[in-house]
């Protein structure tokens, strides 16, 4: 807005001298057309420069702002598209490196038939057995451990005796440790998630058949993995409950 | 067992068993196959690849008495165990003319 005085007397010289000229001249025919002249050139010289200049500086302002305008609502966009691309980048994601206790080894049931075991790699199974507080069977291992192969089906016994002189009906779960070791123990056949009776003063023996998957020898994480505790917990359960069988929702 | 706080950590999820619950064996049936099964185990310290033929029998007991699924052996991975001896080491020594 502020012009530098130079400018101002440059541009005001000249008419001034114009206007000075037509005045000593004194021709009044002459004094009309250049005063109209002057009226009608001198705003355009000064202020109109500067609304133009005013004028293309808020263009471009207002150029700039649309730009940068469009910019953060793209960016505001690609967040929310982002944020809904990233469930199923995840799920790969977690596919792929099998993080979050996501099954990545086959489960495959009839992988059983073909599978070979694996000799060199022995493992430890232990066995943990545990009850409820509120439930009160003698529920045990038959056996502390058991060394297997992967690829190799394995038994494994466990004893439940309802002392009591009401039959008591039961539902077990069950637990592996290391976490990681736990996707590779498929269970054939056990005595799990669903609902046992024993008679009053009843013991029995529950077996549990399961195997290593063999493609836990070639898992990297696995390789210093000797020992899998293999823990059963029963708790006591209630008429007419319904359990949800677990895995169907993942698989 | 796993907690629901585990941020970030990973947790276990038990997962259903191929195939099925077995039925409880309340008339202890298959006893003898368990005693058998477990006194081999005990003998071998515990080595389940020793003790296979007794626990093919102990399951073989369970399908007969109904009280497991009836199903060929070999998808429960005892082809192994299944397949007759072929090699039988010939033990007859042809007599040699001197």
């Amino acid at each position: 807005m502020l012009l530098p005085p130079t400018l101002h007397c440059r541009r005001a010289s000249p008419l001034l001298a114009g206007c000075v000229r037509t005045l000593h001249s004194g021709h009044p025919r002459a004094l009309r057309p250049l005063a109209e002249s002057l009226l009608r050139r001198r705003p355009p010289s000064r202020l109109e420069a500067r609304f133009r200049s005013r004028r293309s500086q808020e263009e471009e302002w207002r150029n700039r702002n649309k730009t940068v305008l469009t910019y953060i609502a793209a960016a505001g966009v690609g967040m929310i598209g982002l944020s809904y691309a990233a469930v199923p980048l995840y799920r790969l994601y977690c596919q792929a490196t099998g993080l979050g206790g996501t099954a990545v080894a086959g489960h495959d049931a009839d992988q059983v038939e073909t599978m070979k075991p694996v000799r060199e790699r022995v493992i430890k199974v232990t066995f943990n057995a545990d009850t409820h507080a509120s439930i009160q069977w003698n529920f045990r291992p038959q056996q502390t451990e058991i060394y297997v192969v992967p690829g190799e089906t394995a038994l494994a016994f466990y004893r439940a005796k309802n002392p009591t002189d009401k039959p008591i009906i039961g539902i077990s779960t069950y637990n592996v440790v290391p976490f990681d070791a736990g996707q590779y123990f498929n269970k054939i056949q056990c005595f799990c998630f669903e609902e046992q009776r024993l008679n009053p003063h009843e013991e029995v023996d529950m077996p549990v058949f399961f195997y290593i998957d063999p493609e836990f020898d070639d898992d990297p994480r696995m390789a210093r993995v000797d020992t899998i505790t293999l823990s059963y917990t029963f708790f006591e359960a209630k008429e007419g409950q319904q359990l949800p069988l677990p895995g169907y929702s993942y698989n | 067992m796993s907690t629901a706080m585990n941020f970030g950590v990973k947790s276990f999820k038990p997962r259903a068993p191929d195939k099925g619950s077995f039925p409880l064996d309340h008339f202890g049936e298959c006893r003898s196959f368990k005693e058998n099964f477990m006194k081999c185990l005990r003998e071998n310290s515990f080595d389940n690849s020793r003790c296979r033929l007794q626990s093919k029998e102990y399951l073989e007991c369970r399908m007969d008495n109904q009280l497991m699924a009836k199903e060929p052996l070999e998808k429960l991975g005892f082809k192994d165990l299944m397949d007759p001896p072929i090699r039988i080491n010939k033990t007859d020594r042809k007599p040699t003319k001197i």
